[in-house]
């Protein structure tokens, strides 16, 4: 029981930190901002693992749900101002 | 084997399941591969949570499940929004 | 029967539950990796997910401490059915509007 906690713990924080390496080294806006939900649920699951549920639930509200909902319109709303900026139509 | 063991185990497997699926995040061609990797990782987490909250004994943890499952539909619905207005426009 | 023997039998339904559960969402992974289009993965993502998720749910049933945390359990699956369904109809319309394709 031991073994599969640590287990559990290490897929967990290997994978946490691969998400946050790919979402800062991606170059496209949309990219980044759909790995950080990712990472966000994730980072959730953590703070779940460790004991923590209130924590865990305003990660998942504040930090995955409403910054990447907001997070998505401004990478949206970026990408259209590039267009319109090199004259192409949208 | 005692029940607890075996749904840790389960969670184990879960979150690798989880962790492969995360490729599709990461290389999918479209944008929309890419939520829909999104909300596999809401449904598989909703299960890991689950299993937890048995398991470890925190009962808790069922509200965080609750809010990945309105995660889910809120990110959707800000991913898809103004679709068929862009159209018109 | 007595009361080992209940015992014993809930958990055996419960352990079967629980690896059919964890077969579905595999089977879902697999598919969401595997499969060529964007359709087909939607289509193998939110049934097979949902279903996995019902099952685990199912099994998890009777180790609820009490009856209120069980009602929890089924309306949560009732929400994730309800936003599995939705998502995936939004992705796909968008999908079969836009190619999936960004707008620049």
């Amino acid at each position: 029981m031991d073994l599969i906690l640590l287990l559990f713990d290490a897929v967990l924080l290997i994978t946490l930190l691969a998400l946050a390496l790919a979402a800062i080294l991606s170059s496209d806006p949309r990219r980044a901002v759909m790995l950080f939900i990712a990472f966000g649920l994730w980072l959730s699951l953590v703070w779940a693992r460790l004991g923590a549920p209130d924590v865990a639930l305003a990660e998942a509200a504040i930090g995955a749900g409403i910054g990447g909902a907001l997070m998505l319109a401004a990478a949206r709303r970026a990408a259209r101002q590039q267009t319109s900026d090199r004259g192409e139509p949208s | 084997m005692t029940m607890v063991a075996f749904f840790l185990a389960l969670a184990l497997v879960l979150l690798i399941t989880m962790a492969v699926g995360l490729v599709r995040i990461v290389i999918g061609p479209t944008p929309a591969d890419r939520m829909m990797a999104a909300q596999l990782l809401g449904t598989s987490g909703i299960g890991v949570l689950m299993l937890l909250s048995t398991a470890l004994g925190i009962p808790a943890l069922i509200d965080v499940g609750l809010i990945f499952a309105l995660l889910a539909a809120v990110s959707v619905a800000a991913f898809t929004r103004r679709r068929v207005g862009q159209d018109q426009a | 029967m007595d009361e080992p023997t209940i015992a014993l039998t809930i958990n055996i339904v419960s352990v079967l539950l629980a690896l059919a559960g964890i077969f579905f969402y595999i089977a879902g992974t697999v598919g969401i990796l595997r499969l060529p289009d964007i359709f087909t993965r939607l289509h193998a993502l939110t049934k097979a997910d949902n279903l996995g998720l019902g099952l685990i749910l199912l099994a998890l049933l009777p180790h609820a401490p009490d009856a209120f945390y069980a009602v929890k359990l089924f309306l949560l699956w009732v929400l994730v059915l309800i936003g599995g369904a939705t998502g995936a109809h939004l992705i796909a319309k968008r999908a079969l509007r836009g190619d999936g394709e960004d707008i620049h």
